[in-house]
């Protein structure tokens, strides 16, 4: 009886718990929302690929559309010149939900060496990643030293950021 | 394949574990042994890829699986001398009591034990599938550990390709081996992402937790607690999400507990010492030492240990100065090996990249007003408020209320406590000074996730508070009246009752 008694104790606690105040929200947004993703992912045949696409999201779609077209020119050399992200933040007004990623992240991503307006090997750049609102990603190759010393000069009051 | 893979690599850790219990003497109950095995043969693990590399030996499958099950194999040379003195039978006989896990009393649990473990079952599932399934997440750990580990794989090489890549934005090919060689390992055993050793340490650390909480609670307060801490939103996440600090936070605690364990040392916290109690000292060295080679700026935490250590050596035990001297010696020589490795060794002189750790201190050092500032952050924008409620959910608030109550209405501290409340304050303080002297080690992002290895100590305060040990007494006593003890209650409520009894 006193067991019984402790196990009601105990399972009112539980329940107490997983319901007040922030335990619940949290509980109800976090490990129960889990829970029904794995309903979907237990039956899920997404390979790796997809499964990287869904939680990356925008910079890593963005980075494997950069491989694709590189690989479809077989320009698996190619050095990829990024808008810093300040552009997006103050100009565009993107910056949320749109970030291009840091050359670290780009090789891990793609295997492709990327590059910044500040990295060493800037003047080395031969393609180009636009975003904008209206065209969406685009990439342009950069064929002449003059065209890329305009790129980088139009971002100059642009500073590199996360 | 990988399910094999992972079987052979759980086997490796377990017997490294074992082999490294073994040799500091330490006799613990089944539930400790087997989990602290575990988690001890994953660190032991994070060091074989890193020393191959050392060495300039290719890391793949054979290298690194042959290096993991001979150093298995090497940790257990005392068990093979005893077998081959005692012979098998007597050896396998003398192990039994680590096998008798199913005993009764001591795993099955109560019934009021099963709704705590229904909840703490789920959440573990929910967090080892997150960990199986996704891919690593955390910038800090993409823009480094990850990316080093997925081009190790390809190259055979810790070494690689990634760092003829421009690292202006990141400082994180920087960090710590430990991710680098956990991650290449399991990636080679066929997990694309990596990551599950992870799961290993969340389980593992889960059920010790427990264990330890019971020593001191009825399973009805203990398993509380536990679900107040698996709660904890912010340490929640980083349980499937590869980083440095919830591994940090597992091995900083466990050193604690076994250095608090230590009656030479700080004072007994375990209801029964061990025979071997300068070995639970070196013991924890190791476990600091393994928190320091994950994260190296535990070494200051392990500093600030001593002096307690020191006084509390010279006040309680008859030792001589050099007895004192040698085991002190032991315990920090871990630390100081494990940072040697990380900062000096590999940072300084091995990798291809390199670090000036002396241009990141701050250059104002004369204006203190900073870390005034940071020691004031930390409380009230990290433990109290809208956004830490967010991070730690309300186990600061219970700490602060029943803190405040024991001091109120008891009016004093027991010594296991005091010790807990110490390494607490410890923490605190060096982590305000951290920030302050580095200016990278930020508030909401450093500071915020080494606070995790403050929430384990709370528990541990807690679990030692007098009033929820009344309260757990008085639970244990009311189960325990008119019916035979079947249960093996808290050794503190069952020493409250023999006291009550002689009082009588």
């Amino acid at each position: 009886m006193k067991v019984f008694l402790l196990t009601l104790a105990s399972a009112f606690l539980v329940i107490l718990l997983i319901n007040v105040g922030y335990y619940g929200v949290w509980f109800r947004e976090k490990p129960r929302s889990y829970w029904f993703s794995f309903l979907k992912e237990k039956d899920d045949t997404t390979a790796e690929e997809g499964i990287k696409n869904a939680r990356y999201g925008i910079s890593y779609t963005i980075s494997m559309r950069v491989k694709a077209f590189l690989e479809k020119k077989r320009l698996p050399n190619a050095i990829v010149l990024f808008e810093p992200n300040s552009y997006y933040r103050d100009s565009l007004h993107i910056y949320n939900s749109v970030r291009a990623p840091e050359p670290a992240v780009f090789y891990y991503y793609t295997g492709l060496t990327g590059v910044w307006t500040n990295s060493p090997d800037v003047n080395k750049a031969n393609f180009i990643v636009h975003i904008t609102r209206t065209k969406g990603v685009t990439i342009e190759e950069i064929h002449t030293p003059e065209r890329l010393q305009q790129i980088l000069a139009g971002f100059k009051k642009y500073p590199p950021i996360l | 394949m990988p399910a094999i893979a992972f079987l052979f690599l759980l086997i490796c850790a377990w017997l490294s574990g074992v082999g490294l219990l073994r040799l500091f003497h330490l006799r613990l109950k089944p539930a400790y042994t087997h989990t602290l095995a575990v988690m001890l043969g994953v660190a032991a693990a994070s060091f074989i890829p890193f020393l191959l590399q050392l060495c300039y030996i290719p890391l793949n499958g054979t290298t690194v699986f042959g290096a993991l099950f001979l150093s298995a194999l090497l940790l257990n040379i005392p068990a093979f001398l005893d077998i081959r003195k005692q012979g098998l039978r007597p050896f396998l006989h003398s192990q039994r009591p680590h096998f008798q896990l199913f005993r009764r009393g001591h795993v099955w649990p109560k019934a009021y034990e099963i709704p705590y473990w229904l909840v703490l079952g789920f959440l573990i599932f929910v967090s080892v599938w997150r960990c199986y399934y996704l891919p690593p997440t955390s910038r800090d750990a993409l823009s480094g550990p990850e990316a080093i580990a997925e081009y190790a794989v390809r190259e055979q090489t810790m070494i690689n390709s990634f760092f003829d890549v421009d690292l202006w934005s990141t400082n994180n090919q920087f960090k710590s081996p430990f991710l680098i060689s956990l991650q290449l390992i399991y990636k080679l055993a066929g997990f694309p992402f990596g990551q599950v050793w992870l799961s290993l340490l969340f389980i593992c650390f889960t059920v010790f937790l427990y264990h330890a909480l019971k020593e001191r609670l009825h399973p009805l307060l203990a398993g509380l607690l536990l679900l107040l801490f698996t709660m904890c939103p912010e340490i929640y996440a980083y349980s499937f999400m590869i980083l440095y600090d919830y591994s940090n936070m597992v091995f900083f605690f466990l050193g604690l507990y076994f250095l608090f364990r230590d009656p030479a040392a700080i004072g007994p916290a375990a209801p029964a010492p061990s025979p071997h109690a300068s070995s639970s000292l070196s013991f924890a060295g190791l476990l600091l030492g393994i928190a320091t080679y994950i994260r190296s700026e535990t070494v200051i935490l392990v500093g600030l240990l001593l002096p307690a250590i020191l006084l509390m050596q010279w006040r309680k035990t008859p030792r001589s100065i050099k007895k004192i001297a040698i085991a002190d010696a032991l315990f920090l020589l871990p630390s100081l090996i494990a940072y040697y490795l990380q900062t000096n060794l590999y940072i300084q002189h091995y990798l291809p990249v390199h670090y000036n750790i002396g241009s990141l201190v701050n250059n104002h050092l004369e204006n203190w007003s900073p870390l005034f500032q940071r020691y004031r952050d930390i409380i009230t924008v990290l433990l109290f408020g809208t956004f830490a409620t967010q991070l730690w959910g309300y186990i600061f608030y219970l700490f602060i209320t029943l803190f405040v109550a024991e001091l109120i209405f008891i009016r004093r501290l027991n010594r296991i406590a005091r010790n807990w409340l110490y390494a607490m304050l410890a923490l605190y303080l060096a982590l305000g000074a951290l920030g302050f002297t580095l200016p990278m080690f930020n508030l909401l992002e450093t500071t915020k996730r080494a606070l995790f290895k403050l929430m384990p100590l709370v528990l541990l305060y807690l679990a030692n508070n007098e009033l929820l040990l009344r309260l757990s007494g008085r639970i244990a006593r009311w189960e325990m009246s008119g019916s035979p003890a079947s249960h093996p209650a808290p050794a503190v409520a069952i020493s409250k009752i023999k006291k009550k009894g002689q009082k009588k």
